[in-house]
């Protein structure tokens, strides 16, 4: 068998696609991409458990790792090159706004403003809200089995958190992902469901519960889990918990060849913040679109194969028949 | 460089047929999706309506790469005057709905480039790709509107081109 080539120039790509998936906070196990075993993925279609985030803009990575020369000698001239500090930035703007993009676009919890109880007193984070239901046995990823009763609490179009109770647990809470870090008990008993990023688009409501327009993070509802319908979002400017999550970020270039930029841990470094964008340039004062800014320090992994200390993976899959 | 402007105008014509397989038209006894390639027809003093004229337009070539690069402008000009059952009252729907096709027969932004003076045609190793269209104002001469869109067509030179 033989193959002929071609000499392939730089890459052309046009956007920059992302993918997110959360880190194991507890185990601190960030989501590992192996460009051997998965470099050819659909990009609509990414391997468990990557979140597609569509694409995004003004993707921009910076460096900001320092090396510094081991002077020796009289003249003192370089001996060699040790690093001194190893850090890196990644800055994007998202184009849509979602649950994810959200909690990703600002710098601590990202939470559920759940439908409130009849009465409530009002609260900056959404007041005391509507009791929870609880999901019968059945109930997979995309459909919620409810009582009769408890079918009817809720509309088509209604937004819905599922997760358990909060019962005085101290550390990361949420399902699949943490969505806060308890420090202390709290006395909400919704809290959990507050923060969870387990959350969906109901699409049907039927005498025997709910379907989904698309699966829940977490999978089928856990033992224990219940369900609350939301309103909006809720982000704050301040608080001490972090998002972390691993990042991967892939153009695909004009003769199908990828780069991939692979970050394992990515925590957001600003708070909440916007860009504006006149959806005409030639017209300032028209209509704009509001694009979530997102900006993240990149935190070091070792890896395995030598023992080195790393933010950031670099792969590059060529053309079919390019010259190497 | 006629390589890539076969390759384009084979993707655009083949995304038609699924998209609409109701626009058609005759050309010299032969009923064909329904867009044309100007440059390849015998000489019309006025487009047909209802159908895509392509016209190949400018072209751009950068050679200081390992492989030359070239940016060919495609216009894709298309006009209606609506249908005889609504008395030609429908020709803006008519055209957005050619806005709408044209839309869709872009997307993806490449296909492979082949060789189609080879029979069967014979795959080549580079993929043309190519632009979002650029979308002209719509012109409106009498009961005909029409509009034109391009787009750049980019592609690589490979050997024996």
């Amino acid at each position: 068998m033989t193959a002929t080539w071609f000499s392939a120039p730089a890459p052309v790509a046009r956007r920059v696609r992302a993918f997110f998936a959360p880190v194991n906070r507890v185990a601190q196990t960030p989501v590992l991409f192996d460009p051997s075993e998965q470099g050819r993925f659909s990009l609509d279609a990414p391997p468990a458990p990557w979140i597609s985030l569509g694409w995004v803009q003004d993707f921009v990575r910076k460096t900001s790792s320092k090396s510094v020369p081991l002077m020796t000698g009289i003249p003192a001239a370089p001996l060699e090159q040790v690093r001194e500090t190893l850090e890196a930035q990644v800055s994007l703007q998202f184009l849509s706004w979602t649950k994810l993009t959200m909690g990703l676009a600002t710098g601590s919890q990202h939470m559920n403003i759940l439908a409130p109880a009849i009465g409530a007193a009002p609260a900056a984070d959404g007041a005391q809200a509507l009791p929870a239901v609880t999901p019968q046995s059945g109930s997979t990823s995309t459909s919620i089995m409810l009582a009769l009763t408890d079918a009817a609490k809720f509309t088509p179009g209604a937004i819905v958190a599922v997760d358990v109770d909060y019962t005085g647990q101290t550390g990361y809470v949420g399902t699949p992902v943490a969505g806060a870090y308890v420090r202390q008990a709290l006395t909400d008993v919704d809290y959990v469901r507050r923060v969870t990023f387990n959350v969906a688009l109901v699409s049907q409501v039927t005498a025997t519960g709910l379907t989904l327009s698309e699966p829940l993070p977490g999978g089928a509802p856990a033992t224990g889990a219940k369900v609350q319908t939301v309103a909006g979002f809720v982000d704050r400017e301040g608080g001490s918990f972090y998002q972390e999550w691993s990042g991967l970020f892939v153009l695909e270039a004009s003769q199908g060849e990828r780069i991939f930029f692979h970050y394992p841990r990515l925590q957001a470094i600003t708070g909440a913040e916007e860009t504006i964008s006149p959806l005409n340039p030639k017209n300032q004062s028209g209509h704009s679109r509001v694009l979530l800014k997102g900006q993240f320090l990149a935190l070091p992994v070792t890896d395995p194969l030598d023992g080195e200390r790393v933010v950031c993976y670099r792969s590059f899959l060529p053309a079919a028949n390019a010259l190497v | 460089m006629q390589n890539a402007k076969d390759s384009f105008y084979i993707a655009l014509r083949t995304r038609l047929t699924e998209i609409n397989p109701q626009r058609t038209i005759l050309v010299r006894g032969t009923v064909r999706p329904g867009i044309l390639v100007e440059e390849a027809e015998a000489p019309f003093s006025q487009f047909p309506s209802d159908v895509f004229v392509l016209r190949w337009l400018c072209l751009a070539v950068d050679m200081n790469l390992d492989s030359t690069m070239t940016g060919e402008q495609g216009e894709i000009v298309y006009q209606t005057c609506g249908t005889q059952s609504f008395g030609g009252l429908d020709r803006g729907r008519a055209l957005s709905a050619m806005d709408e096709e044209l839309m869709a027969m872009i997307q993806p932004f490449y296909t492979p480039k082949l060789n189609y003076a080879a029979t069967p045609p014979a795959a080549m190793l580079t993929q043309v790709f190519w632009d979002e269209p650029v979308f002209s104002p719509s012109v409106a001469q009498r009961d005909l509107l029409s509009r034109s869109a391009t787009v750049l067509v980019y592609s690589y030179q490979e050997q024996g081109e």
